[in-house]
């Protein structure tokens, strides 16, 4: 199943790793460096994603505040949002879980397991 | 006279600090990467080396662990308030410790060009660079004024400890992070 998915990360270099590993399964790749313009690349987005993936410390606007829009936006309530990211305490993941994030990625990521996290969690989203 | 608070580097680790502090590193074919904030006095300093493999560009495997490394100390400077955009980026390490062609001469150089390409890929701009050569280099990063001192060392028993120290450290696979899915969480 190939979806559209949205990559937030302010680092060039690991958006590339992300959207490399997810075109090799044929999914078609958005991009945004922070959670502003993420928010703006969605607004641009009629039928919008199926999938985000984002980083949580990024300038502007940081991964888990563009979680708390996102889930208070009707529009994107239910779309399914996975978190990469160099965090990896008990306690951060937690405030991801309460943030509405669902999952939790701890970065380096193997590509392998990126993908297969990506195609669980898109075949649970139905 | 100033009394800052002094954190030894070893390899695969990154710090940061607001406050006044000396980042102490130790380099061979290693390198690492100094970031400075001078609006707000933010410094951090990384200290690593690729895993063994054959190819290092930035999206090839074995760079995946060196991206890692930026990855934190980026985030690591974000976190005390610092804006990438004033980062003043300096560049160390990538000698060729008493290299021998069958210790795999190439892996201070693949470290280096790591760097440049993917430092150069991130739109910063390196302000001072000091890699190659054949001795160790001996930083100390002031984190309160993006100062960085290095001392190249002779001793050569200081220099064997080192390549014994850094070949092991190469042979060592990098560990990737693990997968939580959360369940009956807010969706």
């Amino acid at each position: 199943m190939s979806a559209t998915i949205l990559i937030v990360d302010d680092s060039a270099t690991m958006r590339a790793l992300v959207r490399g590993a997810l075109e090799a399964d044929r999914h078609a790749v958005v991009e945004a460096p922070n959670g502003e313009a993420a928010l703006a690349t969605l607004a641009s987005m009629p039928t919008g994603v199926d999938l985000v993936i984002t980083d949580v410390i990024m300038p502007q606007m940081d991964g888990l505040s563009l979680t708390r829009a996102l889930r208070d936006d009707p529009r994107f309530a239910a779309t399914p949002i996975l978190v990469l990211t160099t965090e990896a305490t008990p306690a951060q993941k937690e405030r991801g879980r309460a943030a509405g994030a669902t999952g939790w990625l701890v970065k380096p990521f193997h590509p392998d397991t990126l993908r297969r996290t990506v195609r669980q969690t898109l075949a649970e989203r139905g | 006279m100033r009394l800052e608070k002094e954190i030894l580097l070893h390899v695969g680790a990154v710090h940061a600090s607001a406050e006044p502090a000396v980042i102490k590193t130790l380099l061979g074919s290693c390198v690492a990467v100094c970031l400075w904030d001078p609006a707000v006095r933010v410094g951090g300093m990384n200290h690593f080396m690729l895993p063994q493999g054959s190819s290092t560009g930035p999206l090839d495997d074995p760079a995946r662990f060196g991206v890692h490394a930026m990855d934190r100390l980026v985030g690591e400077m974000l976190k005390l308030g610092s804006s990438p955009s004033r980062f003043v980026v300096k560049v160390f390490g990538g000698a060729s410790v008493l290299a021998m062609p069958a210790s795999g001469g190439h892996i201070p150089q693949s470290n280096v060009t790591f760097v440049r390409e993917y430092l150069a890929r991130e739109g910063l701009r390196v302000a001072a660079i000091s890699v190659g050569g054949t001795l160790p280099r001996q930083l100390r990063f002031f984190t309160d004024t993006g100062r960085v001192l290095v001392r190249r060392v002779v001793a050569l028993r200081t220099q064997e400890r080192l390549f014994v120290r850094e070949s092991e450290q190469r042979r060592i696979p990098g560990e990737f992070g693990d997968v939580t899915l959360f369940r009956g969480g807010r969706r």
